[in-house]
């Protein structure tokens, strides 16, 4: 009983990912994209939890949906009906291009994933009650992985100094175009 | 003495380096006077050389000085090194004293020419190659002195540059004494191979213990330089260009010094010569063959100066003459001679020329007599010496020559006959010269263009030196009178002794032949020119081409020569060089525009191709591992 | 729980990824640019968090809080630009931005 609830959820949220997942990619309107990657990321949360990784699905929908996202939709409210435009274009085998690059990393994340990992992937670890929890978490952080979280703060203020400068008013009014 | 020498070679340098340097501070006229006063200098230094060597007794009259180890080659060994004996010594005094009184009469020929600084700075640099040709100890300084005087006439003959024909001859003049030059040289590897050295106390005795072609080869060597140099067959096609230099620069080195020079490298190297007898007698032979050419075409020339040019090749196929049968104190004697006279006849013509507005062509002339006098006994007493009308100089010094040919055996006097029907045509040829230039009635050319020349330092630097060769040109004959007064031969004779002497009886005969043709050429060109009694033949065209000389010279060497050029050009310089070098600036430019084209500026094909490597680079490392 | 082996996360995975390069490569507005790329972290965030599960181990968890911290720069900095660029008057449109130009 539970593994079906389980496989349903699965199902559910999977299917609401690549979906929101293509949806972003080609709405014309910036805007309904953006809901559509808000909706992503909640149906990724699910899946995270589903695989016993609680504090990173509670990370992702308070950092990346609660505050990327709503900074996303501050812009493009900005931006206004600048928003938008052409879908597409450019060489046509451009286009072409694209869809082959693309296609072939699928066919071969897949091809790779099958050949390298026969057999090892159905055998999951069994996991203690840390696992996934903050404790584990912080702990790992701040010993193991150290060095990460001190770069990964400091790329942090680098991004909001950047984000500062760039967002400054420039000096020059005649700088235009 | 050794002092003396060197300051007698040294000071016309100085004054040539002094004068370029000075530039525009020093006056036009000042450098006249320095380059004058210093050739001045060494005349009086050769002077001075000279009495200290009288005073050596005969023997011991070969002084060399060596300044310091000039090259050193492996066992080879050169100095500078300068060489004071009766011969070196004859030779500087003409050299400096001729040279003196020559750039002295520039100062008042050249006066008013926006160069003359540089003319100036050229006729010392000439003097000092000149005297450093004469004096050198080694083959090695006579050759260098050999090649700087040839540069010297090459920058003197062009020196007015603006006139093609004047570029034109110079490089003539060059390329052909370069040709010498190239044998001379060849000549010079040839005894280093043999002695080690180039010193003339080595290489000299040694002479006769080379094999027999070694020394033909040598001598064929030394002899095609002397041949170059002094515009003799077969290389005297340049001579006549030559007159597109100065009247001066005429009179000084392609009269007095530098055409002899080949005579002098014959005396000198005499000892080669005698281990190359037959060589010797092709020197002889072609001394010959030069002077009845070079008059025969003198007949039919119309510039004043060409008349004399053609003199010139024809009185040092004289003394090539000489120098070829072993009379080389005869030589030398005619050598210094020639000098005077044909010094005297050039100034006299530039007298001319510079009266009538720089017009050189005999037919416009006539009846100058009235207008100059005094040039014109100038230039009779200088036409009388050439002539070999005694008691003026040439007729001592030719007449000897020819005496000496007699001697000589069968060969001597096939060459004796030569040389007497060429005392006829210089007569002829001469007197043609003075008779249309003085005589006569005066041409309406002359009655337009004469002026006078002027009383104040222009007219004196004229004057005073065609005076003065005019007394050595009617007395310097007096030096040696065959047979019974002979100091010059008795001068030279330590360091070239004759190898043939002429008995009385053929010097009477040969003088009073000589003498006869002479006037019989003299009269024959009053006749028809003189007193118009007969009208002149009809020139042929052989004459008046020179013997086609230069259209042969120009069909066999030049015309090849530029095919061969232009064929390299076309060939091998435009495609591999040219081509080259622009052909890499091609391929570099078409690769950079070929890449050019990866810069799209569209940020979606940069992703695009960093997807595409993305996934070709997932295969090939899934591949590889 | 038993549930979907992690296999079936892993091709979730993939699609996303592979989704979001379509994106990134075939539009034109710089917005649905960077919100293409969004698509492309998050799905390599999942293997992330799929492989620490299978693991056992919470090495993957803190990779993909990093990558996360890291996004949120990026992003920062993506829009600071087009902000940047709107207010210049320039087109939004990455194939109008060529003055790079070879």
């Amino acid at each position: 009983m539970g593994n079906v609830l389980v496989w349903a959820v699965w199902v559910v949220a999977a299917f609401a990912c690549l979906g929101s997942g293509v949806a972003v990619v080609s709405f014309s309107n910036p805007f309904y994209s953006a809901l559509s990657l808000i909706g992503n990321l909640s149906s990724l949360a699910v899946l995270y939890l589903l695989l016993s990784a609680e504090f990173v699905a509670a990370a992702q929908v308070l950092v990346y949906a609660g505050a990327v996202m709503v900074m996303f939709l501050f812009v493009i409210a900005y931006l206004g009906g600048r928003a938008d435009a052409p879908w597409a274009g450019g060489p046509s085998w451009q286009a072409l291009g694209a869809v082959a690059a693309s296609a072939a990393l699928l066919v071969e994340v897949i091809v790779v994933i099958g050949l390298k990992t026969s057999g090892r992937l159905s055998h999951t670890a069994r996991i203690d009650s840390f696992f996934g929890r903050p404790y584990e978490i912080g702990r790992l952080f701040l010993t193991d992985h150290l060095l990460a979280f001190e770069l990964t703060s400091i790329v942090l203020l680098i991004a909001a100094v950047g984000g500062v400068i760039l967002g400054s008013h420039s000096r020059d009014p005649s700088v235009e175009q | 003495m050794i002092a003396a020498a060197w300051i007698c070679l040294v000071a016309p340098l100085g004054a040539a380096v002094a004068i370029t340097v000075a530039g525009q501070r020093l006056s036009r006229r000042g450098a006249g006077y320095l380059a004058t006063a210093s050739v001045g200098i060494s005349f009086v230094a050769a002077l001075v050389s000279f009495s200290v060597l009288l005073g050596d007794p005969p023997h011991d009259r070969s002084h060399p000085s060596t300044l310091w180890r000039w090259l050193t080659a492996g066992p080879y060994h050169f100095d500078l090194r300068i060489l004071v004996d009766p011969l070196s010594v004859f030779m500087m005094l003409v050299v400096a004293g001729v040279g003196c009184l020559i750039v002295a009469y520039s100062i008042g020929y050249m006066d008013g020419d926006d160069e003359e600084r540089r003319y100036f700075a050229y006729m010392a640099l000439f003097v000092f190659s000149m005297l450093l040709l004469v004096q050198g100890g080694n083959l090695l300084m006579l050759l260098a002195g050999w090649g700087l005087v040839g540069l010297s006439s090459y920058l003197l003959i062009g020196f007015w540059h603006d006139r093609p024909s004047a570029i034109a001859a110079a490089k003539k003049a060059f390329v052909m004494n370069a040709i010498g030059d190239a044998t001379m040289a060849l000549a010079l590897f040839l005894l280093i191979q043999r002695t080690g050295s180039l010193d003339f106390e080595v290489v000299f005795p040694r002479g006769a213990s080379f094999g027999g072609w070694a020394a033909n080869l040598i001598a064929l060597g030394l002899l095609g330089g002397a041949v170059a140099k002094s515009a003799q067959l077969p290389l005297q096609t340049w001579l006549p260009d030559a007159m597109e230099g100065p009247t001066p620069v005429s009179a000084l080195i392609h009269a007095a010094t530098m055409v002899t020079a080949g005579v002098y490298l014959i005396v000198r190297t005499h000892a080669l010569f005698e281990a190359a007898p037959r060589v010797q007698e092709l020197a002889a032979g072609l001394g010959a063959a030069t002077l009845l050419l070079a008059g025969l075409i003198a007949l039919v020339q119309t510039d004043i100066k060409r008349v004399i040019a053609y003199s010139t090749m024809s009185q040092i196929g004289y003394m090539f003459l000489g120098a070829g049968l072993g009379a080389y104190a005869n030589g030398m004697f005619h050598l210094m001679t020639h000098a005077f006279f044909k010094a005297l006849l050039f100034m006299a013509a530039g007298i001319v020329i510079h009266a009538l507005a720089d017009e050189q062509d005999l037919r416009r002339m006539g009846g100058l007599r009235r207008f100059l006098p005094r040039t014109y006994w100038a230039f009779l007493v200088g036409a009388l010496a050439l002539a070999g009308v005694p008691p003026f100089a040439g007729f001592f010094s030719k007449d000897s020559i020819l005496a000496a040919a007699l001697a000589h055996g069968w060969y001597g006097q096939i060459l004796w006959v030569a040389g007497m029907v060429g005392a006829f045509l210089t007569g002829l040829y001469t007197f043609r010269m003075l008779f249309m230039a003085f005589w006569g009635e005066p041409s309406a050319f002359v009655r337009e263009h004469f002026h006078a020349l002027r009383r104040d330092v222009v007219g004196v630097s004229l004057a005073v030196p065609v005076a003065v060769l005019t007394v050595l040109a009617a007395l310097g004959g007096w030096l040696q009178f065959a047979g019974i007064w002979t100091p010059v031969s008795d001068w030279l004779d330590p360091v070239a002794p004759a190898l043939v002497e002429a008995s009385g009886l053929q010097e009477a005969i040969s003088s009073l032949l000589a003498v006869l043709l002479g006037v019989a050429g003299i009269g024959a060109a009053w006749w028809i020119y003189g007193a118009r009694r007969a009208k002149a033949p009809k020139a042929q065209p052989l004459l008046e081409r020179k013997f086609y000389f230069d259209e042969l010279y120009d069909v066999l060497f030049y015309r090849p020569a530029v095919l061969c050029a232009r064929g390299l050009l076309a060939l091998v310089e435009q495609p591999l060089v040219f081509g080259s070098v622009s052909g890499i600036a091609e391929a570099v430019r078409g690769l950079g525009s070929g890449t050019r084209g990866l810069q799209t500026g569209l940020v979606r094909t940069y992703a695009l191709a960093i997807a595409a490597s993305l996934a070709v680079a997932t295969v090939v490392f899934v591949a590889v591992r | 729980m038993k549930g979907p082996d992690v296999v079936w996360y892993l091709a979730v995975a993939a699609f996303l990824f592979s989704t979001g390069a379509l994106g990134v490569l075939i539009r034109r507005s710089p917005l649905i640019v960077l919100l293409s790329l969004e698509i492309m972290l998050n799905g390599a965030n999942l293997a992330l968090i799929a492989f620490a599960r299978q693991h056992g181990r919470g090495d993957g968890q803190i990779f993909a809080l990093a990558v996360m911290a890291v996004a949120a720069s990026e992003v920062v900095v993506g829009l600071g630009l087009i902000v940047a660029m709107a207010r210049r008057r320039l087109d939004l449109d990455v194939d109008k931005l060529r003055t790079l130009r070879g």
